[in-house]
């Protein structure tokens, strides 16, 4: 199979690194270059030395290289209308970081851009490219547990504001700026942005959809942040099975500008754990567990050490395999929708102080 | 096994090594003494009309971990607590769904030292459910709450507490489930142990927080009264939670 020459735009997202070596090493693909929004980020990225041309400027880099068939687009939420619109005016296949958009007239029109263009448009949930969540869906598809009654999960990390600063700006994260909820000094944006894993897990897990969702946001962990941090919801799917999400960001952190060795105060800087409870019984399950622990530098803190799985590697895999074979990737546009719905109808019951139902 | 006649005993043997006035007549279990005292765990006594001479006994207060963490908070190891996350997973042979609630709304107090002022719940099938609570000093609490283990499932539960500065919890960084003090691998199985008391040796955890809190309210005489008022207040959210559940809506307290 020939491999796909691909390129990175922006380089502003929080998983940008995460992909630095799957697209250096995997044979499927050819990374030819990369758009860099900023000087700085640029030079970030030079040092790592991954001989790969890198350019101020988004439209020379597409005029340098219009070989370019495909692009991870590792950009704020507010850059991905207008980039996805040059990448299907140019006929190149995107792999969409979480959130496409909040704004459901802008999600429309980029579901249009891709199917008049006949793009692949993948999103990036790489949850599902991870070993122990396939394990979680094969016991909960086996009937393991009975009747699933409740699914209750966290998606807690530490605040990424300081190293990816869009993450704090109502405006590039949610899109625009609206109030938490009245006499609120915080705005959409924060923690419940960054946190979408769990609503699309509990849709595979279940096999339903949302009924209802009432969200509550706590008093912020940082003080000096204008978007939540830490949030609760509860609510239930249309098939009776309620749920319990947590996705704040709860897990202090230093406040490093690039991220590395040190950033977490808390020892552990991020979970996804899973509760289900059916009527055969209960399941604990910890998404990145088991790992390794240290109490090194830089800090000498006793600090949790992941083994990550690469999930990216599986994600990059269908991706390639739906640009080749003109197939539609599982975590799809139209399917994502009902997720970003969902989180949306969270900021909704936050505002409105009441159950939301979709 | 020890039975409740033991614990009664070592309740009156924890009496006389300390000086305090032994009841005349007092029951850990139902149906309960008809003219003495009756200390049952709160739980117990959701459905019962209480009198004056049942006494709701509010055995968790007395447990080490928890006095620990009411302390972590109380004397600011951590500051500016934020959220609680309280979890609370027993089997349906030993226990109902709103008795695990009852506990943990409790500890939410207890712990963070403040009046819930509102919450909202979901149910599914009165076996698991969960509700957001929120205390008067705005701390913002999630209570998960499931009778799904299965028989002879020893209660398994978390309670983490997040504060601006600092985090406590009564489970290992990393973990999902409470750790034991000893684990032993031999040809007769696996064996795990938690023994957490000297003077009450050889009883389980919910035994020993039972004495315990007996003992407690026959020290301090006064706290008979205040687990009174504090169980019917309990009972009361617990009516809530029901409404909440199906009304779908959040309910507020004065």
């Amino acid at each position: 199979m020939k491999p796909v020459k691909i390129a990175m735009l922006s380089l502003t997202h929080g998983h940008t690194r995460k992909y630095f070596q799957t697209l250096k090493e995997n044979p499927k693909l050819e990374w030819i270059a990369v758009y860099a929004e900023t000087e700085r980020i640029r030079d970030i990225f030079l040092k790592g030395n991954y001989n790969v041309p890198c350019y101020l400027d988004e439209q020379e880099m597409y005029e340098r290289h219009p070989d370019i068939e495909a692009v991870v687009m590792a950009s704020a939420n507010n850059k991905h209308l207008p980039q996805f619109r040059e990448c299907a005016s140019r006929g190149i296949h995107v792999l969409s970081m979480k959130i496409p958009s909040f704004d459901m007239d802008e999600y429309s029109e980029i579901v249009k851009l891709v199917e008049k263009a006949g793009i692949v448009c993948q999103i990036e949930l790489e949850m599902h490219y991870n070993p122990v969540v396939e394990r979680l869906k094969q016991v909960v598809s086996n009937g393991d547990l009975g009747k699933i009654g409740a699914v209750n999960a966290t998606n807690i990390t530490l605040s990424p504001v300081w190293a990816f600063p869009w993450q704090g700006v109502p405006e590039e994260s949610y899109g625009k700026r609206v109030q938490l909820c009245p006499g609120d000094n915080r705005f959409r944006g924060g923690s419940l942005c960054d946190h979408p894993h769990v609503f699309d897990l509990i849709r595979w897990l279940t096999n339903s959809e949302f009924d209802y969702v009432y969200a509550e946001a706590g008093p912020n962990i940082r003080q000096d942040i204008e978007v939540e941090d830490t949030l609760l919801i509860n609510g239930k799917m249309k098939n009776g099975v309620s749920f319990l999400f947590d996705p704040s960001w709860s897990r202090l952190e230093e406040r490093l500008e690039i991220p590395g060795p040190g950033w977490e105060i808390y020892p552990k800087r991020m979970e996804v754990n899973v509760n289900i409870s059916g009527e055969k019984g209960v399941l604990f399950a910890d998404c990145f567990g088991p790992n390794v622990y240290h109490n090194g530098v830089p800090n000498d803190r006793y600090t949790v050490q992941y083994t990550y799985f690469d999930e990216w590697i599986g994600m990059m895999d269908e991706f390639v395999d739906c640009i080749r074979n003109k197939k539609n990737p599982k975590i799809n546009l139209k399917w994502h929708r009902k997720t970003i719905e969902a989180m949306n109808a969270c900021y909704e019951s936050i505002a409105l102080d009441k159950v939301v139902y979709l | 096994m020890l039975n409740i006649y033991d614990m009664e005993k070592a309740l009156s043997g924890l009496l006389r090594k300390y000086n305090i006035q032994e009841p005349q007549d007092f029951r850990l279990t139902q149906p309960g003494s008809l003219n003495g005292l009756n200390l049952l765990p709160g739980w117990t006594l959701i459905d019962t009309p209480l009198d004056e001479k049942q006494i709701p006994l509010l055995t968790w207060r007395l447990k080490r971990k928890f006095l620990e963490l009411k302390k972590i908070v109380q004397d600011s190891i951590i500051e500016n607590v934020r959220m609680f996350r309280f979890c609370s997973m027993g089997n349906k042979d030993e226990w109902n769904w709103p008795s695990l609630l009852y506990r943990e709304m409790d500890l939410c107090e207890f712990i963070g030292d403040g009046k819930i002022v509102s919450l909202q719940a979901v149910i599914s099938d009165n076996q698991t459910g969960n509700v957001i609570l929120r205390l008067d000093n705005n701390i913002l609490c999630s209570v998960e709450i499931s009778i799904q283990m299965p028989s002879d499932s020893a209660l398994t539960d978390r309670h983490e507490i997040i504060a601006q500065r600092g985090v406590a919890s009564d489970l290992v960084v990393d973990t999902m489930i409470p750790q034991n003090s000893i684990y032993s691998y031999t040809e007769k199985g696996e064996q795990q142990y938690r023994d957490v008391d000297m003077e009450l040796f050889g009883f389980d955890e919910l035994q020993i927080d039972q004495v315990r809190s007996a003992f407690q309210v026959l020290k301090q005489r006064e706290l008979a009264q205040q687990w009174q008022i504090q169980h019917k207040r309990l009972v009361n959210f617990i009516n809530s939670v029901y409404i909440s559940d199906n009304e779908q809506r959040k309910i507020i307290f004065n």
